[in-house]
């Protein structure tokens, strides 16, 4: 599910460059993670070699959208110029209902910093996001 | 092999606010290790080798420009920070005890004026590796990075706000009396710190150091040529550098967290010291931020994570309490020099010639960068 919703940062903000193991993370509106094909481990984020038993095989699983706000900080301070409109944001750790031990970075879209707590329910969402390089499907959290 | 390298000379450059330093950062790190070379009684060229961590002025420029000896050892440790801080002295420790080296100069030069400053970051079209998990979120910062871990941390043991305050009172409190302080004359109030703006919650401005030019040293060298040296030698008693089993996964995916790093180096360090927490009566903590300085505490094993409200307040850490720490002002309060500073105040508590000297105390620890992987530590002893 894509949401017209961007967040707390500026429509030209960093995006992830897509690389050997990242492409089907950031551009599949899925929560695919990687997942060895060997031995079934999963590991995010997602890795050349199998942290487990080193193969070189590694293929997706895809979880369930929801999760909860293991940690979090509020940035007021704006670490680029970019960013000064932004301040305050909020910036979650997530964990998977599905699997706790996947803990991913990202921003809950539709919540105001003041309202973003550990033990937080969120689900996952996707923002569309361009530059020229390409697009992709940049996974991102709403309130659950 | 350790305890047969000893720490024979200290020295630090004048120590200033980002962008207060006439000289070059280049310039501060000849300074100080001409310091510390003197200080110790030798000259130029005695020294043998260089150690460092993260340092971009390099010993082959050194070197020329100071008149070193012939070369025998030049070394850098891996890691993102501070945590190298007292690798950077292993190394040292390693190559004098093994023979490599004679005298081996470690230091750090850092001028945030004059390079990148860390409290801010650059804006990428494109953020690879790790950073393409945390960039685009605006996660970007050391501070941000030490706030997820120690917000966290707080939740999971009940560590509160005044517990982080502690610290920078501490720092701040030790620095009144350490004329090479940039925080000399300005102390802070717990009124103060509460105030402060936020920077990345839970740390306010306070609990994050600052940006500084200035740059710090020691010479190590061999038990016997200590001997013949201007001041008393300081040994290294034991140090040692950790990154446990799947400790280092990125954009917050270790195993174990949040964690500062330190519970391994934490077990090899009290073996191979054969002493225990509770026979160290002064230390210092390189604060990045305050929460991972308390993290720390803990993993060293100076008290359980449940147990550092208790253990910091009232006085806990500061002079006279049961552990002070960064007596020197540490990098809040005297200067961010990346730490070093933190070793040269360890070894002047061991030399009794601290500004805020721990009366009788016989080690001296540092415990470098929390929060980033692999941590270090090192112990210091007396001459004995």
């Amino acid at each position: 599910m894509t949401t017209t919703e961007t967040g707390p940062l500026p429509d030209d903000w960093t995006l992830p460059r897509l690389g050997r193991v990242n492409t089907e993370w950031f551009t599949s509106g899925k929560l695919l993670v990687q997942t060895c094909n060997a031995c079934g481990t999963r590991q995010h984020p997602p890795e050349e070699i199998c942290h487990q038993c080193g193969s070189m095989d590694l293929g997706h699983t895809e979880l369930g959208p929801n999760g909860t706000v293991h940690s979090y900080t509020v940035a007021h301070y704006a670490v680029n110029r970019a960013l000064a409109d932004a301040v305050p944001y909020a910036v979650v750790l997530v964990t998977l209902d599905d699997d706790p031990s996947i803990r991913i970075i990202g921003n809950v879209i539709d919540a105001d910093p003041g309202e973003v707590h550990i033990g937080m329910p969120v689900r996952a969402t996707w923002v569309e996001r361009s530059d020229e390089n390409g697009t992709v499907l940049l996974p991102q959290w709403v309130r659950a | 092999m350790e305890g047969r390298a000893v720490v024979v000379g200290v020295g630090e450059s004048p120590y200033y606010k980002r962008g207060g330093a006439s000289e070059s950062e280049f310039q501060l790190a000849c300074i100080a290790i001409r310091n510390a070379v003197a200080d110790a009684g030798l000259t130029m060229a005695d020294v043998d080798g260089f150690a460092s961590y993260m340092d971009r002025n390099e010993p082959v420029r050194l070197s020329n420009a100071l008149g070193t000896g012939d070369l025998h050892f030049t070394g850098q440790t891996f890691g993102g920070g501070g945590n190298g801080t007292a690798a950077a002295v292993a190394l040292a420790d390693m190559a004098v005890s093994a023979g490599y080296a004679e005298c081996v100069v470690v230091f750090r030069s850092l001028a945030q004026g004059q390079f990148h400053r860390y409290g801010q970051a650059g804006k990428s079209r494109r953020a690879g590796g790790s950073a393409a998990y945390t960039a685009p979120y605006g996660m970007l910062s050391a501070a941000q990075i030490c706030a997820m871990q120690t917000m966290r941390w707080m939740h999971d043991h009940g560590v509160t706000q005044d517990s982080l305050a502690e610290v920078a009172l501490a720092c701040f409190a030790h620095a009144q009396h350490n004329p090479r302080a940039v925080r000399y004359g300005s102390p802070l109030t717990r009124e103060e710190y509460h105030a402060s703006r936020w920077i990345a919650e839970p740390f306010h401005l306070y609990d994050c150091c600052p940006e500084n030019d200035g740059a710090a040293a020691i010479v190590v060298t061999t038990a016997e040529r200590a001997r013949d040296c201007a001041q008393p030698g300081v040994p290294i008693v034991a140090a040692a550098q950790g990154l446990a089993h799947r400790g280092g996964g990125a954009a917050f995916t270790e195993d174990g967290f949040p964690t500062a790093h330190y519970d391994l180096v934490a077990r090899q360090l009290w073996n191979r010291a054969g002493v225990k927490p509770a026979d160290v009566p002064v230390a210092q903590f390189y604060e990045n931020f305050t929460g991972p300085v308390l993290m720390a505490i803990a993993e060293m094993g100076f008290c359980e994570p449940g147990e550092i409200n208790d253990f910091v307040a009232n006085g806990g850490i500061q002079l006279g309490g049961r552990l002070p720490i960064n007596t020197s002002g540490g990098n809040l309060a005297e200067a961010y020099i990346h730490g070093f500073g933190c070793v040269v105040e360890a070894v002047r508590q061991m030399r009794g010639t601290s500004t805020c000297q721990v009366e009788g105390a016989d080690l001296s620890l540092v415990v470098a960068g929390p929060g980033f992987a692999p941590g270090s530590a090192v112990l210091f002893g007396r001459d004995s």
